[in-house]
């Protein structure tokens, strides 16, 4: 029987989610037992290969290529995960929600004491996408069917909910891995 | 005349005192009923609706209603949790509750009661309405994005400090807590020993400068849920 | 024109895009790292209270989370007068930094950049992955977990947490190391210097034997630039700036990081969010450097720990004592630093002031602060300033990654001319190839992208009329 498939993604998030699925540390042995990636950062598969049983999902939605991945990894996985504070209410990214986008870049590009920069543009050429208004939780762009709180969620939550849900059960979290911080 | 007046509490037989509150019989008989708005040393405020029981069916809050004979208090049924349970979600997303980075996180009552009853997301749409910090004070701060209008510091300020250093102005969703100055916090008499700084739920009434003295893992909620302690005097 | 896109680069940690166009005759004219996520750090922690920072900047990045939390801590020593820090907290931080540059260099070498090295840079992408690593060798494969798995423990003893700690606060640190932590991590030391020893002798040998092919291999010369100690050791927590050229000049050494504006500057380009940082001395087209283990072999006059000593030794002698240029030596400096950074755990474990109880000191209050650090990725800057509230009003951050934006450009731009210039097709191998030059340097667009933005990597092959003719893409 084939083995179900995973894929991960990181969105406007700092990566620290991905780096706490690999602090389950030796029980990654265990898990590509039970499982085969699929589209990952941590792998060279950039296009999905086929349909995936779960998708972890790190990070909220800054950008336009943001949405345009969410909602791939939607169409391609039968169960979405939230991992961590980014993808559940914004976290870090979207402290600037509060602050108009435009202060952002001129901070960044044409105010800072380091600028060097004599034309006097922001970085703005079809490479780049288009930023968003605002940075949103992704639950408020597709439909994501199970939370992982924390900044980041510890291995051992990470852990609990993927083998309880690979095995066809509930996810249930106790006190202990439930954190917001 | 009796000394104490018999209720039941999900269907615990408990002996109240004459004008004790549900809240207050609930807690010397080793129940835990979640609150928020509610201080053990300030005057009952029913505010924020977290210690909403189910008296005789209908919804009451614990902390302002007084026992009276043969109650039968619905304290953990799906319907009252659920109650619970909106409205801490409702606080989460009206703010700007970014825990990760609070100095409050782990020892924060609003946290807590949302790790106890086990929430991994609020259902609601996240506001992120634009709110101020006022660190006009050169000891104490009032952060505005975590306030969830509980009216402590208001009480406190007001009954044990003997000050009005806070009220409330404004309504619905303009509603916030305001310091009795022209301008800001700076302009008031607080002081960092007020009772005021000491009984706020949440990080937005903080001393400055003392965040994160406590280590990870050793804050009052990390290992033991709120509420525990008063369940745990019960066992005894 | 022919576009080609490589988005997102993967095995690197964040997300970038590198664009490459090439004429009718697939000659490459043009080939660039864009970096596509901005996030507006510098403007929203503005009004935010200055104790904040360690813990909010390190959520720049969830990889070398340690790095920004140090750094900011170091800014906000200076705040609270405070950067004479007691051994105690002195020590806990280094240890922390150590530790968290063990799980740095570990989970690149192995997690991410083994494959390439193990497999080929045109393996097949099925298996050019650590899980490919881990099925064929296995037992390499949990070594360099376990000594991720140390470096994060460690992290998690210093700073609460393994990601994202509050062990650093300003003027020192909320926890000493007790004696109980001590011992546990005393208990698992000997094994993982055995395992950094044998991670070093594997990249050293495997740079050694391909010398030939990957002394080129996305090669160009360069300044170098790091943090030395007085004496011009190598150090990764503090020292002076020291920047050399591609020949081993001094251009300017033990220069006091408070005055890093007069020496540094960042330029703005359109097509990416990341700065191009430069020396100002020399100018934007000259000036610009590298930063990370690379350059801070070439940097240090020595290392304070044996092993890792003798190790530099091999590994200078190798260009005859002269700076090394060759990008792909990354990775031999990277683990040469990594059985360093266990020399120094080492070091620190048996020293008895981590279980001091002097944790905090405070002194003459300021309104600025300027924190810099060796990241494992290189020299980060942290520079704020805070008004009479306590309230952040000016930040500025020049991350490791950022330092290496121009010469991972080089990279760029060389691989595609030696390796997809003029090819009649460009397959997923050659375009592997660029990506892995880019991962030499260890890039973290994570903390890259603090700006506001986020880096995939896709190559597109667009034709003369700018029409799309192949597209690859990774991520």
């Amino acid at each position: 029987m084939a083995k179900p498939k995973v894929a991960t993604t990181s969105l406007a998030g700092c990566f620290g989610c991905h780096m706490s699925i690999l602090d389950i540390d030796e029980r990654i042995l265990k898990l590509v037992e039970l499982v085969d990636f699929d589209k990952s950062p941590i792998n060279d598969i950039k296009k999905f290969t086929g349909r995936c049983a779960v998708g972890l999902i790190e990070g909220g939605c800054a950008n336009e290529e943001n949405v345009e991945v969410l909602r791939e990894f939607r169409k391609h996985c039968d169960v979405l995960i939230a991992v961590g504070e980014c993808a559940i209410m914004g976290d870090i990214p979207a402290m600037r929600n509060m602050v108009p986008l435009k202060e952002c870049l001129d901070e960044a590009y044409l105010n800072g004491p380091s600028v060097y920069n004599p034309s006097g543009q922001v970085p703005n050429d079809p490479e780049i996408p288009l930023l968003l208004n605002k940075v949103y939780p992704i639950n408020e762009v597709v439909k994501i069917d199970y939370f992982l709180p924390g900044c980041p969620p510890s291995a051992d939550t990470i852990w609990q909910a993927l083998t309880a849900l690979l095995g066809g059960k509930p996810v249930e979290l106790p006190y202990e891995l439930i954190k917001y911080d | 005349m009796s000394e104490t007046i018999p209720i039941t509490i999900d269907g615990v037989e408990v002996q109240a005192k004459p004008g004790q509150t549900i809240l207050e019989a609930a807690d010397a008989a080793g129940i835990y009923i979640p609150r928020l708005c509610y201080q053990k040393d300030l005057v009952p405020f029913g505010a924020c609706r977290v210690c909403t029981v189910l008296v005789n069916g209908r919804p009451q809050p614990a902390c302002t209603q007084p026992v009276a004979p043969e109650m039968v208090i619905d304290n953990s049924s799906e319907k009252v949790q659920t109650y619970r349970r909106n409205i801490i979600e409702m606080l989460f997303v009206e703010g700007n509750h970014f825990c990760m980075f609070c100095e409050k996180s782990g020892n924060c009552e609003l946290q807590a009661l949302a790790y106890r009853f086990g929430i991994t997301a609020p259902k609601y749409p996240f506001l992120f309405p634009k709110r101020e910090v006022d660190a006009s004070h050169p000891d104490i701060f009032v952060d505005h994005n975590r306030c969830i209008l509980c009216a402590r510091c208001v009480r406190a300020s007001r009954d044990v400090d003997g000050k009005n250093v806070f009220g409330f102005v404004g309504r619905g969703p303009h509603k916030k807590v305001a310091v009795n100055a022209d301008a800001n916090l700076g302009g008031t008499d607080a002081a960092a020993t007020d009772k005021a700084l000491d009984i706020c739920p949440v990080g937005a009434l903080m001393r400055k400068r003392v965040g994160y003295a406590v280590p990870v893992g050793q804050r009052d909620y990390d290992t033991k849920p709120i509420g525990s302690d008063i369940e745990t005097s019960k066992a005894k | 024109m022919k576009r080609i896109a490589i988005e997102p680069v993967t095995r690197v940690e964040g997300h970038g895009k590198v664009t490459i166009l090439l004429d009718a005759q697939n000659r490459v004219k043009q080939a660039r790292l864009h970096i596509v996520e901005f996030r507006g750090f510098e403007r929203f922690i503005q009004g935010r209270l200055f104790w904040e920072v360690p813990v909010i900047v390190q959520r720049l990045c969830g990889i070398c989370p340690v790095s920004h939390h140090l750094a900011g801590a170091k800014a906000m020593d200076q705040i609270v007068g405070g950067e004479n820090l007691t051994p105690t907290a002195e020590k806990v931080r280094r240890l922390m930094h150590y530790g968290q540059t063990l799980q740095s260099h570990a989970l690149h070498f192995f997690h991410l950049c083994s494959p390439d090295l193990l497999f080929g840079f045109d393996a097949d992408p099925a298996i050019r992955n650590v899980i490919g690593v881990a099925a064929k060798y296995p037992e390499l494969a949990v070594q360099g977990v376990m000594l991720r798995k140390y470096g994060q423990e460690i992290i998690k003893v210093t700073a609460g947490k393994k990601i994202h700690g509050t062990g650093a606060i300003p003027g020192g640190v909320n926890k000493n190391v007790s004696i109980a932590e001590r011992d546990a991590l005393l208990k698992d030391l000997d094994q993982n210097v055995t395992w950094a020893r044998s991670a070093l002798k594997l990249a050293k040998d495997y740079t050694v034997e391909h010398l030939e092919t990957l002394a080129p291999f996305g090669s160009f010369d360069s300044n170098h630039l790091s943090l030395v100690r007085a004496d011009g050791a190598m150090d990764l927590y503090h020292g002076n700036l020291k920047a050399i050229d591609a020949a081993g000049k001094a251009i300017f050494d033990q220069v006091d990081y408070q005055n890093y504006l007069d020496y540094i500057a960042e330029e703005v380009r359109p097509w990416s969010y990341m700065k191009f940082p430069f020396i100002k001395s020399l100018g934007p087209e000259n000036g610009w450097y590298r930063v990370g283990p690379l350059a801070r072999l070439n940097t240090a006059k020595f290392i304070d720990t044996p092993e890792a000593e003798a190790a530099r030794k091999e590994f200078v002698a190798v260009t005859d004592g002269k700076p090394n240029n060759i990008t792909m030596a990354y990775h031999w400096a990277r683990l040469i630093e990594l059985l360093h950074s266990v020399e120094k755990i080492k070091e620190l474990l048996h020293d008895p002031d981590l279980q001091g109880t002097d944790l905090v000191v405070k002194g003459e209050r300021r309104n600025e602060g300027i924190g810099l650090i060796e990241a494992p990725r290189g020299t980060l800057f942290h520079h704020y300033k805070v008004n009479e509230n306590d309230q952040i009003t000016m930040a500025n951050l020049i991350v490791s990654t950022t330092n290496n934006n121009e010469p991972m450009n080089r990279a760029v731009q060389r691989v595609a001319a030696d390796h997809i210039s003029g090819k009649p097709e460009v397959t997923e191998g050659l375009l592997n190839h660029v990506e892995v030059a880019i991962r030499a340097y260890d890039p973290c667009l994570s903390c890259a992208t603090h700006a506001l933005g986020k880096m995939p990597l896709v190559v597109e092959l667009v034709d003369c009329e700018g029409k799309l003719v192949d597209r690859r893409a990774k991520g």
